[in-house]
């Protein structure tokens, strides 16, 4: 009896031990060490889910889109999962389009993180998946992601620019406004069972992501595709070094097309060579030629040193000035600033800039915009070169009167016409009007009046002269509206120093209706190889332009002018050029 | 001795042990109901994963769709095809053309519009209607 109860008590001193160790090893997992084992359980089952924000789309001002995303999956493989990395490539490989033998080899491997392949199809990647839960395999997961697309390809390229394969603004619009139409990546922690499928009711924290924001260009398609047809005609049939066409709406510098040669395609940017890439209306800079002559004869006429009877003596087409012979392409006696532009003399330029103070002359220069960036949102735009007046020789105001010694950006030239054009105010150049929905549209605000309405007024009454048989650029005309424009013939510049012979950069900026300008064009042709003979703006940008702009009052509905007003406007070229 | 035998005889408490019972029979059902509720959820749970990738495979079939189509549409597609000769261009004279409303300076109201633009929506409800001009 005695021995049975001293077993009895045995047994239970060892029941109450060992209850007593598990009771111990319960605490010490479920107390003591319950943060290490909690962390080692989130380690294994609980992940950071990012949720991509969807790229904002560019938009032209109709709403037509420009760049948009295409979605596709990004397939990740888990190393851990995989048990017969033989199986699953044969499997996975017709869906990633990956021979079998380089997906085997991929999947080889124990690391829980390998990017397998980037831009699979949706099409693909579920199919993929459904194969291997038919198959009963695993290890291979998907992720979100998009690939940029510019469904109008080299259209607007420059504009536009593109991303990298992070999908990050490289060029263009896209790297300008990249922190707007990225957005902001969203979140969600979840956990995983151990076939790698999300347990929804274990779901944690969420952050949604902000969506990028669709940003909408002062851009007009149905302009831009009509600028394109031209620059790329004219590029074809000239064989330029390059060519610039910018339109914009003067009243409010609005750019409404903006096209340059060569171009490139920016889903395919990487086959696309530098010269290619540069966005020439923004980061080349040119002598301008007789285009800038608009400067000297507003700044002049503006400080009341000439005014509309003032006759300057142009030597008969040649002056010696400073050791130097400054040349007229046709010799004149007497003209009027009206002529002197209408001729496009270099000497009656040369001879208004003589007549202003150095100062003051360079000061109206800066005032139109010169030697300044226009603030235009894209990458990599100069200021172009004006000296000041303390770095001047003797002669160069008189070349800088007819556009020579100074340097100039197309977009530059685009806003200095357009100041002739909208009564004298300096206009920032815009091209994005709204950034996503909310953001509504900036109010217009000159950067500054550069002359008073009536100088502009009567520099447009020159330039429309300009445009008449008896001016440089005849054929800039459009039927049935009235034209005011000048030509641009200006020698290269030798990168030894000097001018290069018969190599030329020419030019049109002109607008329309000329009195009440809707439109604002610039044709730039560079160093096309048709001899000097036939090289000068009237002769190749000016029809350019005209074909451009005849086109684009069609599109713009922008109603023919009345037979009286073309009229007048005939009689007074035809009045003016007899005066001499 | 009868006596001292039924005095020593554990008796059956039937209202203790039916209601031990019962108490435990509730247990047992909110544990199961637990159980039940829990599976249920995880259901549901699979099933919202589900329809969660299926409407995200939706989307992103649309998203595709949409950008196939724009691209396929697009100016510089339809020039393409221009040029190709798939697709021909009539240009349609001023005499062949019937203004439902006339063309409006763009002083009027400050906007640059196009011809393919319809000018009637930029006038609100309360606007006087234009005369149709044939």
């Amino acid at each position: 009896m005695k021995g049975t109860g001293g077993r009895i008590g045995f047994v239970c001193a060892l029941m109450v031990l060992i209850f007593t160790g598990f009771a111990w090893r319960l605490i010490n997992l479920q107390v003591l060490q319950h943060d290490y084992f909690s962390l080692k359980a989130a380690e294994k089952h609980c992940f950071r889910q990012p949720i991509q924000a969807r790229r904002g789309r560019i938009l032209d001002r109709n709403g037509e889109e420009l760049a948009v995303n295409i979605p596709v999956r990004t397939v990740t493989a888990d190393g851990t999962h995989i048990h017969d990395p033989a199986a699953l490539a044969a499997v996975a490989a017709p869906f990633l389009e990956m021979p079998v033998s380089e997906l085997t080899q991929k999947l080889s491997t124990k690391r829980p993180y390998v990017v397998i392949r980037k831009a699979v199809s949706e099409e693909n990647a579920q199919g993929m998946i459904r194969a291997m839960e038919k198959a009963g395999l695993r290890g291979l997961y998907l992720e979100e992601d998009a690939v940029r697309s510019y469904p109008n390809g080299e259209m607007l390229c420059h504009v536009l620019g593109f991303v990298d394969h992070s999908g990050h603004g490289i060029d263009g619009i896209e790297k300008m406004l990249d922190g707007e139409l990225s957005g902001q990546d969203g979140f969600r922690m979840i956990e995983h069972d151990r076939r790698g499928r999300e347990i929804v009711i274990y779901r944690g924290q969420e952050q949604l992501p902000e969506q990028g924001a669709d940003i909408r260009l002062s851009i007009d398609m149905g302009l831009q595709a009509i600028v394109e047809k031209e620059i790329d005609t004219t590029y074809k049939e000239l064989h330029p070094a390059g060519a610039t066409a910018i339109l914009a709406d003067p009243n409010t510098g609005e750019i409404l097309a903006m096209a340059c040669r060569p171009n490139y395609d920016p889903n395919h940017f990487n086959e696309a060579k530098v010269e290619q890439l540069r966005n020439r209306a923004i980061t080349d800079m040119y002598e301008p030629g007789s285009t800038f002559k608009i400067v000297v004869a507003a700044a002049a006429l503006n400080d009341k040193i000439v005014d509309e009877k003032t006759r300057i003596y142009c030597e008969n087409g040649l002056f010696q000035y400073g050791g130097k012979t400054i040349k007229d392409h046709h010799g004149s006696g007497d003209l009027s600033v009206s002529e002197i532009l209408m001729k496009s003399s270099n000497i009656g330029s040369a001879k208004m800039a003589l007549r202003m103070q150095d100062n003051c002359y360079y000061d109206y220069v800066r005032r139109f915009g010169f030697g300044e960036k226009t603030g235009i949102p894209l990458h990599g735009e100069i200021s172009g070169l004006v000296n000041p007046p303390h770095r001047w020789d003797m002669i160069t105001k008189t070349r800088m009167a007819f556009g020579q010694s100074v340097s100039v950006t197309p977009i530059q030239m685009v806003m200095g016409m357009s100041v002739i054009a909208n009564g004298g105010k300096l206009m920032k150049p815009r091209l994005v009007l709204s950034k996503g929905e909310g953001s509504g549209t900036q109010e217009v605000t000159p950067a500054r009046e550069v002359v008073s309405a009536k100088t502009a007024g009567f520099v447009a009454d020159a330039l429309q002269r300009a445009v008449s048989d008896q001016g440089t650029a005849p054929l800039a005309r459009v039927e049935g509206y009235t034209v005011a424009g000048k030509t641009g013939t200006a020698q290269k510049i030798s990168p030894h120093g000097g001018y290069l012979d018969g190599r030329f950069i020419v030019s049109f900026a002109g607008f329309l209706p000329a009195d009440q300008p809707k439109l604002m064009g610039l044709v730039i042709v560079d160093d096309a190889p048709i001899g000097s003979s036939a090289n000068y703006g009237g002769l190749v940008a000016a029809p350019v332009f005209s074909k451009i702009a005849s086109r684009a009052v069609r599109y713009l509905d922008i109603p023919q002018e009345s037979a009286a007003v073309m009229a007048q406007s005939a009689n007074a070229s035809t009045i003016t050029a007899g005066t001499h | 001795m009868n006596k001292n035998r039924h005095r020593t005889t554990n008796l059956i408490e039937v209202n203790v042990l039916a209601r031990l019972i019962i108490v435990a029979f509730l247990v047992g059902i909110a544990a199961l109901f637990f159980v039940y509720l829990k599976n249920q959820q995880h259901a549901v749970g699979n099933q919202a994963r589900i329809t969660e990738a299926a409407l995200r495979e939706s989307q992103a079939k649309n998203e595709g769709l949409k950008a196939r189509i724009t691209s396929m549409t697009s100016r510089g597609a339809l020039q393409r095809r221009l040029d190709e000769g798939y697709i021909k261009l009539d240009a349609i004279r001023d005499t062949a053309i019937a203004r439902v409303t006339p063309a409006m300076p763009a002083e009027e109201d400050g906007v640059l519009r196009t011809a393919s633009r319809d000018p009637a929506s930029r006038f609100g409800p309360g606007a006087p209607q234009r005369t149709i001009n044939r």
